[in-house]
């Protein structure tokens, strides 16, 4: 208990203090999951609106092979793109492993399924009269798209946010695909499984406050766009 | 001039026909009004009209051209013709907004579309919600703000499905004022649908009547279920579930033996003030609910069990004096009687 108790009291002050280390980690974090996320909505929100939009022949399975995906595990991602980015890889010349960009790749792989899906989801709850009113006011396919996009948009945003979190907090990715190196690769969930491993738990518990405050920002963005999308 | 023409029109769904339109023509700047029950396909036919859906075959063709269901070609004459929809939906943003979206989407200069737009409200009394979030109207309001909104983009057609249908007293009174001027006005052709018998008749004399995806010839009204009787050789009666018996014509039992409906041709039933006394055959005593003029008839609604309808000439309506409240007698000769 005292162990608890006095990891969580240094922690405290280290947050509070501004340890460089710390903030070094934590940009890193942010950076790459922003980055990941980004690259994620752009493919997998129109991806959503096609499988949405589009009638064609196996639509069904293609919609459970994306439910699939949302459980697909970590470390069997880091270790498909391990195989690709590797020195023996075939994108090995790229010099990929064990930099930022490898993480994102991995995390867009991710969480790409988490955002068409949701985005789907969204859509699907969107009524039908929307697309109608749009074409018979003469709108063309992509403006009826971008009228079907704003009805949806807070659907659409929790999908992003949800997907964001997901990959702020995941930790097989980073390990594997960034190497844990520190003021480059390290993140909030690496340098924690690293502290651990030392058995110094400080900067670990302060990393964990940090992550636990950006998921609970998080859902509270999930729940107030959620919320709206009732209107 | 000819605005539609239909020929062997077929929409089929899930492998049933819901609409099967031989031949119909509708003609430039009148008012159509689609009449018929659930399901008679009213709704399916407007679709095909505001070409928001395709037959499963058939020819339409708009001012002679042939209609090819390509969506380019769709989208331009999608922007002649503008349909408002039962329920209309708005979109999440203000009254204005709304109004406007059809206006951006052909171009339309931002202070030429400002102008439109209040023009439009103006029209339907919404200009005063102009500001306000579209999606929190009321059910007429919203009615209104869609008919606004189609307004603005001065189209040909008009295409309104129900456009009363759920909504105030009040408020039906303002949309079908809308309707009546824009047609007299602007020259717009309209075709909208309705249950209502007596608000078609109130906009237009061109009634289309819609049973089973079919164009029928009876003037959905005086239909009624029911089964035939049959008393000796030379007598048949059809009872109406609710017990009201009439006698039908030999020609027409040798025509449609099987026939489950019966339909009473409002414009061939008689009506005079009740008379006691020994009555000719297939007499109806019944009491009259409402009056409505229409053209040079009036239609009155009678209570005899079930609600009936007969049209009556206006002179010979203001001979025989009949207001609502009276007990007359409706008579059906064997010409208005039908088995359908």
């Amino acid at each position: 208990m005292d162990l608890l108790i006095d990891s969580l009291v240094s922690a405290f002050f280290l947050v509070v203090s501004m340890d460089p280390e710390m903030l070094a980690i934590v940009g890193v974090s942010l950076k790459v999951s922003f980055g990941s996320t980004l690259i994620a909505a752009l493919i997998g929100i129109p991806a959503g609106f096609a499988v949405s939009f589009k009638e064609f022949s196996g639509k069904r399975i293609v919609v459970t092979v994306l439910n699939t995906l949302l459980a697909l595990p970590t470390v069997v991602i880091g270790l498909m793109v391990y195989a690709f980015i590797s020195r023996r890889g075939i994108l090995g010349i790229f010099d990929l492993l064990y930099t930022q960009k490898a993480i994102i790749i991995g995390q867009v792989i991710l969480i790409v399924p988490v955002v068409t899906v949701f985005t789907l989801a969204a859509i699907s709850r969107i009524d039908e009269r929307y697309r109608k009113t749009a074409a018979t006011l003469g709108a063309n396919r992509l403006q009826t798209a971008w009228v079907v996009f704003r009805e949806a948009r807070f659907g659409i945003m929790a999908a992003v946010i949800a997907a964001y979190g997901r990959v702020i907090s995941e930790v097989g990715i980073s390990m594997m695909l960034g190497g844990n190196i520190k003021g480059f690769t390290r993140t909030m969930t690496t340098a924690m499984a690293l502290e651990y491993d030392k058995g110094a738990f400080t900067l670990a518990v302060a990393l964990g406050m940090i992550l636990l405050g950006f998921s609970f920002g998080m859902n509270l963005l999930f729940h107030y766009f959620q919320g709206r999308t009732r209107i | 001039m000819i605005l539609y023409r239909l020929s062997d029109i077929q929409k089929v769904y899930l492998r049933r026909s819901v609409l099967d339109i031989a031949s119909l023509e509708i003609e430039a700047g009148k008012v159509y009004a689609l009449l018929g029950p659930n399901g008679a396909g009213k709704t399916t036919l407007l679709n095909i009209l505001a070409f928001l859906d395709a037959p499963s075959c058939g020819d339409v063709s708009f001012r002679s051209q042939t209609v090819r269901y390509t969506e380019a070609a769709l989208q331009e004459l999608r922007k002649k013709v503008v349909m408002v929809d039962q329920h209309p939906i708005m979109f999440t943003t203000s009254v204005y907004k709304n109004v406007e979206f059809g206006l951006k989407i052909r171009g339309v200069p931002k202070i030429e579309r400002e102008r439109m737009v209040e023009e439009s409200l103006d029209r339907v009394g919404m200009r005063s919600f102009i500001s306000a979030p579209a999606h929190r109207l009321s059910g007429g309001e919203t009615q209104r703000v869609a008919l606004a909104r189609a307004l603005a983009l001065s189209p040909e057609v008009f295409l309104c499905d129900e456009p009363t249908s759920g909504i105030d007293a009040e408020n039906r009174e303002v949309v079908v004022d809308v309707l009546r001027q824009i047609n007299r006005e602007k020259q717009i052709s309209l075709i909208f649908t309705t249950h209502d018998r007596a608000q078609a008749s109130a906009l237009t004399s061109r009634i289309l009547v819609l049973e089973g995806g079919r164009l029928t010839a009876t003037a959905y009204e005086n239909v009624f279920t029911g089964v035939i009787e049959k008393h000796d050789d030379a007598l048949h009666r059809f009872r109406i579930r609710n017990g009201l018996s009439i006698e039908v014509p030999k020609n027409e039992i040798e025509k449609q033996a099987g026939s489950s409906k019966i339909y009473l041709d409002p414009a061939g039933l008689k009506m005079t003030p009740f008379i006691k006394g020994r009555q000719p055959a297939n007499t109806i005593k019944a009491t009259v609910i409402s009056t409505a003029v229409e053209n040079d008839y009036v239609r009155v609604v009678v209570d005899a069990g079930v609600s009936l309808t007969a049209l009556l000439p206006a002179a010979e309506y203001r001979e025989k004096r009949i207001i609502a409240g009276d007990t007359v007698q409706l008579i059906a000769p064997p010409e208005s009687i039908h088995l359908i």
